[in-house]
């Protein structure tokens, strides 16, 4: 099961890799486009820091007892 | 007359007034009559087309059409019928009878051409709503749809103050489009509407309550507060600048929370103010393109979470609980649920051929094209955890991360599956084919969301998203947990205010009456019988019967004297 989902993850990973370089090099209409993958570090990086940070404040700040309020 | 009752809001209204009369085994079906005539009256008619009638000195403008009403109506009537089919197996009068109104609520301050009849159907949604969560009749729900009711009261009233200061300030009642300027009139009615849009930080209400109305309330709610709020703001705010970012603020939070929480109903909920925050962002931008993008994205909003919702309260129905903690496992007993709940999941996150991946895309190219980059980074760190929270954390704890649920699984009744088909397939339709969408567009739009840079940025960002998910999904597992919000504080601070304002007054007036009553019991005994202190003849124990033989002597001689005199008067 895992070994299926990395294959096919890298894959389609790759094809947009090959998209982007072979047919978008030429794009420049924001900043970040200089950024070779800029999406998919936007991606990575987006999810982790919102987990980890999620997940921070979720246990020092707002997880309560289920019957919090009752 | 009859123009009247085809206007969508009335006949909506009437209708519901006429379920009450009808026996049981016809309401359900009756119920759809309703939004399919709506959905049919709404295409008909033309742009400009108007019913007017007088009220006081005012000509109220009770239906008026024109290119954006005509859209929103279609897909509000057309949810309502949804919605209707899923609730069909429901036999609680009050719930049906509410959720018909609910809606016409909704189609009422969509078609309303004046601000008064605009806020009259506001509160009719209002009070409407309530009723789906009181529906559940528990104490937590009767608390809640009571927080719920407050928080519209106070919307609703900040609204109309707005709507009586603009009256005031301008003298006509027309719903126009407001040029940005912070005047008292304007920011009431900002305000009020801000409320029902659930905006940061006006949105406690949305999330403490969706999860804990009915199964089939919630499918009515979520479709109609916000998308109605984000309707008016459009209609009356566009391009205000002050709502990209509190738009921009909204689509964070509400994925924040989202990723945080761990009821399935209350995940969904959040990720509705991350939802409408986009809407928000798009009116706060106000070109042609990005209002186009904020009611496309509000149009497929109200297909895809109606159809997430579906799913959880289907889940809800057959495992009896929505927590996460509880569930796990069921992939192989609602495989079907679990399929039609990620085709609303893909619609969501945007992924291509489904229609979020249009909206989303005509949305986030408006704030590009506006020259906003902020906001579209914003816009697309959101769409990041708008994919974790609800097309990965949610149906993977809710239908895989154990083996098999354990527990009793009740089968889902056949209407609620026809009902998310029904949706399901509207999504998809739209995703495939996003001209018949585009072109119900207020603002002509030649946006076409199939070129290769929007399909790239799109796969390469829920890819990688999906990476980190599998890899740091232990960090998301269910626990049981209540999630702190900003309602802590007045939550927290409720029982010092109602014991402030509620029990010491009333404590207060509790012992004044009985002071009060003391005091005058004491003095009806003291001046029991005034003989006591008039006359110095009478003896301790005062009775009248026993007055000193000296008194009574007295006394006859007086009595005597005055029927002589009588006597001697009348005779003589």
């Amino acid at each position: 099961m895992n070994k299926w989902i990395w294959t096919v993850t890298a894959v389609i990973l790759l094809v947009t890799l090959v998209l982007e370089f072979a047919f978008l090099g030429d794009y420049d209409s924001h900043w970040w486009n200089a950024i070779p993958a800029f999406y998919a570090l936007w991606g990575l990086v987006g999810c982790a820091v919102m987990i980890y940070t999620a997940k921070w404040i979720a246990k020092n700040l707002l997880n309560r007892d289920v019957s919090y309020y009752d | 007359m009859i123009e009247i009752l085809t206007i969508p809001g009335i006949l909506f209204i009437a209708g519901a007034l006429l379920l009450t009369l009808i026996p049981q085994k016809l309401r359900s079906p009756l119920f759809l009559l309703f939004p399919l005539l709506a959905f049919v009256i709404i295409w008909m008619r033309p742009d400009g087309y108007q019913v007017t009638t007088a009220f006081l000195d005012y000509e109220l403008i009770l239906m008026q059409t024109d290119s954006l009403s005509r859209v929103f109506g279609l897909i509000f009537s057309f949810i309502a019928l949804g919605a209707g089919i899923y609730a069909y197996h429901l036999k609680d009068l009050g719930q049906q009878v509410n959720a018909l109104a609910y809606a016409g609520g909704a189609l009422g301050v969509t078609f309303a051409g004046d601000l008064l009849t605009l806020v009259i159907f506001w509160e009719v949604m209002a009070v409407t709503s309530t009723w789906l969560i009181w529906a559940r009749r528990t104490p937590q729900t009767d608390a809640a749809g009571m927080r719920y009711l407050l928080y519209h009261i106070l919307g609703g009233g900040l609204l109309f103050a707005g709507i009586l200061w603009h009256l005031a300030d301008t003298g006509s009642l027309a719903v126009v489009t407001l040029t940005q300027a912070y005047t008292p009139a304007n920011v009431l009615m900002l305000l009020g509407v801000g409320v029902n849009a659930a905006a940061v930080p006006f949105h406690t209400w949305l999330a403490d309550a969706y999860p804990k109305a009915t199964i089939t309330g919630s499918i009515f709610m979520s479709a109609f507060t916000t998308k109605t709020a984000v309707y008016v703001l459009i209609r009356m705010f566009p391009g205000w600048e002050i709502l990209i970012w509190f738009g921009a603020v909204m689509t964070l939070y509400g994925v924040f929370y989202a990723v945080i929480c761990k009821d399935i109903r209350e995940i969904l909920s959040y990720h509705i103010v991350s939802q409408v925050g986009y809407m928000i962002v798009a009116i706060g931008i106000g070109t042609e393109m990005a209002l186009n993008g904020s009611t496309a994205h509000a149009f497929n909003n109200i297909l895809y979470k109606t159809l997430m919702f579906m799913a959880a309260g289907a889940i809800l129905y057959s495992v009896g609980s929505s927590k996460m903690s509880h569930l796990g496992g069921l992939h192989k007993k609602l495989r079907w649920v679990l399929l039609l709940y990620m085709v609303g999941a893909f619609s969501i996150s945007g992924i291509p051929l489904f229609n979020g991946f249009v909206s989303k895309g005509l949305t986030i190219s408006a704030a590009g094209y506006a020259g906003n980059e902020t906001a579209m980074l914003v816009l697309l760190l959101a769409s990041v955890g708008t994919w974790l929270s609800v097309g990965l954390k949610l149906p993977y704890f809710t239908w895989f991360n154990k083996q098999d649920y354990e527990g009793e699984v009740k089968p889902v009744p056949a209407n609620m599956y026809i009902a998310m088909g029904i949706t399901a397939a509207a999504c998809l339709f739209f995703g495939v084919w996003p001209q018949a969408l585009l072109g119900l567009m207020p603002f002509e739009e030649s946006y076409n969301p199939f070129y290769l840079y929007h399909f790239v940025e799109v796969t390469q960002i829920l890819l990688m998203t999906f990476v980190v998910f599998w890899l740091l999904k232990k960090k998301l597992a269910p626990e049981l947990v209540t999630v702190l919000d900003i309602d802590w504080f007045f939550r927290k601070a409720a029982p010092s205010v109602r014991s402030l304002f509620v029990v010491k007054v009333d404590r207060f007036y509790d012992r004044t009456e009985e002071m009060i009553l003391a005091t005058t019991g004491r003095l009806a005994k003291a001046f029991e019988n005034p003989m006591l202190w008039l006359n110095p003849f009478t003896d301790k124990k005062n009775q009248a019967t026993s007055y000193s033989q000296a008194m009574e002597v007295g006394m006859s001689f007086i009595l005597l004297t005055i029927l002589v005199m009588l006597l001697w008067f009348f005779l003589i």
